[in-house]
């Protein structure tokens, strides 16, 4: 097995097995034996934000964390952030706001932002520019981003009263 | 019927996919049996190399081959002159040099062997400083140049003498801007294999891939046709793609092992291996009368050209044409130097020469006012360029000239009043601690539109129809090689296809950037797609109708319409070279103007500067995507705003210091202005589709001038260098000179 290590997660609600070494980070596991591109890199020195991802429901950089811890543990990459009804509210805010341009930093900005609406469904301008700014964009100027966030917290809000009445 | 045309904000055709994560990028692509690449980058900024051994490299299992200056055909490349080495041979000139390819079954294989690529260097003097590497004893980073002096540009209008003789005031300032790093999030990446058809393809991101082509055929001595790029999504440009990175070296893997070969850049080998936005040194000295009106300008400039010519001297023509800002002046006196040294390749990046001048004129136009004791909207107003002004190039200004209405709107936005007298700025507001000093700052701005100087700047577009029995059209396909670099050309060019056609924009397609599929647009650069590209779409489309038309009048039962058209900046304007006496000439086939208010906060014991509000007045003439082009100013004053407070890409004696983001910092969501107001002024343009003009980079080029001369009105401190620190204010304000470590200035030659 040529020094590989056996990992078992779960990763976007699916139980994965893979091999890894033990010094690739869990970015390259996602991209490079997982195939999903869809977390990118873009510095692999934690400061740009653009390969992060939920472990446990938290966020990290993905670039930041090895292969080998996730065994065991939940991991959410944005090919899992829609479900069967559709896009998640915050892809579908991004859209409607124009919250993108290359949108290469776009998965990540979505998962950091998953992050803090999950654990604070209310929060304020001040607390998502907060939040966020572990999230480097070159493109937007971040205002469509965090006008997407507050509305998609608003959304979420809504959705989650409705199914509390129902 | 025509939903989704001109004027609506319609959604970008590539959104959906990119918020899933399923829109791929050059790094996402793979093939089955591919190989990867690493560069062996120059060791040190100048040095001669004696010898190159890979054996040992070679030795490493999984190692295929270790590619050097002998393994390349034809060994030079360059976007305007042949001037860089695919692989460095004899010599280093920047950290930037390739000197090998290390190919191998793995990446770590690969990463490995780079580490054992020997190379045997002779150091020598580094040429650091572009007023140093003007001097005659200067050593020479080409030596079969006689200096390191690349090119003066100067334009000589009337007589300065007599025009400063003339003014009540003179004022004068040096303003110094740095090397800045694009930063665009997706580091450079390339995957080349040989099609189906014996070509070899790269994929990669690009802003005009036709150009790489006759790069990348001259390199490896192929025929046009034997070569093919293919451009997926990518993740930001900004200029920085103009140039050559990863194509060469991938295709020549792929060409000489006939199997894929994948390059991926890091964020360190991206910062390193490409160029920066120039360093500008420049010296102002501008006279007016009592009432404010310029009566001479006498304006230098030294541009850092780093290593290699790249586009310093379109770039520096650029500079030159706007030095003296978007005003009239009688007399000029202009003059303008790109010079050689061993720093980083500097290049295009948004503002292409246009963004660093403003930093020094708009101030000067703050000094002026200040020394006349006028305000600074008022004496803008006396001297700014309209339609039919005659420019410092002795060319009378277009239609579009549209300086006075985006700076009446942003002025009125913030709060300015026009009265019998002039117009008079708003009252100071309160101060939210003691610490803490307001201060307001406006500045102007312009850019061509589409290249300039002669240039004969072209795009081509292909439209097909899909007809039903009766003629009508079923859908279009546009094929056209604008790459989308994020800007959002793919959905515009949608939507001018659409307005052409009478047809909803869902049923228009627009080709991805293949050359193999799709005509050469010209580049996604000089905020000219939706200008050249959109006009040749349009006239596409016309021909298209006008064929579809003619088959219904001939009953001739055609189902498919296939029209090709090429618009040329030449049919609207022919420009030309500077003139080798005078300097005049047509230099631009178009223009874009804006105009920024910064509301800023210094904090007066930290230095810190936080910019509350920034209004932004732009002149896209008719807008085609409302949205889009507010995306283009948030995103153009996000880089102004890093240009002002923090980036800085600094080398000493060659080293890069800044290497990594936790080094070169740009501006957060916690950095921005609290408040963007973007306001369009939509002075149409005659000669762009449908009346609309490109506005991709003079959303960049206000924004540091008008937060300089709002800490200015805050704290009566001129910051002259950029980028504004906190260490820079806080010494300002204090009079404090800079520390040694930092290199000392001396006047311009």
């Amino acid at each position: 097995m040529d020094g590989k290590v056996r990992v078992q997660a779960t990763i976007n609600g699916q139980p994965v097995e893979f091999l890894c070494e033990p010094r690739q980070s869990l970015l390259e596991c996602l991209r490079d034996v997982l195939g999903l591109t869809g977390t990118k890199e873009g510095c692999s020195d934690g400061n740009c934000g653009a390969c992060s991802v939920l472990l446990n429901g938290r966020l990290v950089n993905s670039c930041l964390v090895l292969g080998v811890e996730v065994d065991g543990q939940e991991v959410t990459t944005v090919e899992g952030l829609a479900g069967p009804d559709g896009l998640h509210p915050l892809q579908q805010a991004f859209i409607d706001h124009a919250a993108l341009q290359c949108g290469y930093c776009t998965p990540g900005m979505l998962l950091a932002a998953k992050a803090l609406l999950d654990r604070e469904p209310e929060p304020s301008e001040e607390r998502i520019r907060q939040w966020l700014a572990g999230n480097l964009c070159r493109c937007t100027g971040y205002d469509r981003i965090v006008r997407a966030v507050q509305d998609a917290a608003r959304r979420m809000r809504r959705e989650a009263d409705a199914h509390a009445e129902g | 019927m025509t939903a989704g045309a001109v004027g609506e904000s319609v959604r970008r055709v590539d959104i959906e996919a990119k918020v899933q994560g399923r829109r791929r990028y050059p790094q996402d692509f793979s093939l089955p049996g591919m190989l990867h690449a690493v560069v062996v980058w120059a060791g040190y900024p100048h040095a001669r190399i004696r010898r190159i051994d890979p054996s040992e490299a070679l030795a490493v299992p999984g190692v295929l081959a270790v590619l050097t200056h002998e393994d390349v055909p034809v060994n030079e490349y360059g976007i305007n002159i042949y001037d860089q080495p695919v692989l460095a041979s004899d010599k280093v000139r920047w950290l930037g040099d390739r000197v090998a390819v290390v190919v191998a079954e793995t990446l770590r294989a690969a990463e490995r062997a780079r580490d054992l690529v020997r190379v045997d260097y002779e150091e020598l003097p580094i040429v650091d400083d572009p007023l140093e590497a003007m001097r005659p004893e200067a050593t020479l980073v080409h030596e079969d140049r006689r200096s390191n002096l690349l090119k003066h540009i100067y334009v000589r209008r009337g007589n300065v003498e007599e025009g400063f003789a003339a003014a009540d005031v003179i004022v004068e300032g040096t303003y110094h801007t740095p090397f800045v790093e694009h930063a665009y999030l997706q580091p450079e990446a390339g995957l080349a294999y040989i099609d189906d058809e014996g070509r070899v393809t790269v994929i990669c991101a690009a802003q005009w891939p036709h150009d790489d082509l006759r790069q990348i055929a001259h390199a490896l001595a192929l025929p046009l046709e034997q070569v093919r790029e293919v451009v997926p999504a990518v993740g930001g440009a900004f200029g920085g793609r103009e140039d050559i990175s990863v194509q060469i070296l991938v295709a020549l893997a792929a060409w000489r092992l006939r199997r894929p070969v994948k390059m991926v850049w890091s964020r360190e080998e991206s910062i390193r291996g490409h160029g920066k936005r120039h360093p500008f040194h420049m010296r102002h000295r501008w006279g007016a009368t009592k009432e404010g009106r310029l009566t001479a300008v006498e304006i230098e400039a030294v541009l850092d050209a780093g290593a290699y010519a790249s586009t310093s001297v379109p770039v520096l023509e650029n500079a030159v044409s706007f030095l003296a800002g978007p005003y009239a002046v009688p007399h000029a006196r202009i003059d303008g130097y790109a010079v050689y040294t061993n720093n980083a390749v500097t290049m295009a990046m948004r503002g292409f020469g246009a963004t660093q001048p403003p930093v020094g004129y708009e101030l000067q136009m703050d000094r002026l006012a200040e020394a006349l004791g006028m305000d600074p909207v008022e004496i803008r107003m006396r001297n700014l360029l309209e339609p039919g002004s005659i420019a410092v190039t002795g060319n009378r200004m277009p239609a579009v000239t549209s300086a006075r209405e985006t700076l009446r709107a942003a002025a009125l936005a913030a709060g300015w009043r026009e009265e019998p007298q002039g117009w008079r700025r708003p009252g100071a507001s309160i101060l939210r601690a003691s610490h803490l000093r307001r201060g307001i700052g406006v500045a102007c701005a312009y850019k061509n539109v589409g290249y300039s100087f002669g240039f004969d700047d072209r795009s081509t577009a292909i439209v097909e129809l899909a007809l039903a029995s009766d003629g009508s059209i079923q859908s279009a396909l546009v094929r056209c090689a604008a790459v989308e670099v994020g800007q959002g050309v793919t959905t515009v060019l949608a939507q001018l296809a659409a307005q052409t056609l009478g047809l909803e924009v869902s049923r228009v397609r627009v080709a991805l950037t293949d050359t193999a599929a799709t005509p050469s647009a010209g580049s996604s650069s000089a905020s000219r797609h939706v200008f050249m590209s959109g006009n040749a779409v349009v006239k596409a489309c016309r021909q298209a109708l006008e064929k579809r038309d003619a088959a219904l009048r001939e009953e001739s039962g055609a189902t498919r319409i296939v029209a090709e058209a090429t618009f040329r900046g030449h049919d609207v304007r022919r420009t030309t070279a500077y003139d080798i006496v005078d300097g005049h000439c047509e230099p631009h086939i178009s223009y874009s103007f804006g105009t920024q208010i910064a509301i800023v906060e210094v904090d007066i014991e930290t230095g810190a500067v936080q910019v509350d509000r920034l209004i932004a007045a732009t002149n896209a003439g008719t807008p085609v995507n409302p949205r889009l082009c507010l995306g283009q100013v948030a995103g153009g004053v996000h880089m102004g705003v890093g240009y002002a407070l923090m980036e800085e890409f600094i080398q000493q004696k060659g080293q890069v210091r800044t290497a990594r983001l936790s080094e070169y910092h740009i501006p957060t969501v916690a950095d921005m202005p609290r408040e963007l107001e973007s306001i369009f002024t939509e002075v149409p343009d005659p000669d762009g589709p449908y009346g609309a003009t490109g506005l991709g980079e003079t959303p960049t080029l206000p924004t540091a001038p008008a937060i300089l001369n709002a800490i200015h009105d805050a704290t009566g401190a001129w910051i002259t260098e950029l980028p504004a620190t906190p260490e820079r204010v806080w010494r300002a304000l204090r009079g404090v000179p800079a520390q040694p470590a930092a290199p000392a200035r001396r006047p311009c030659p």
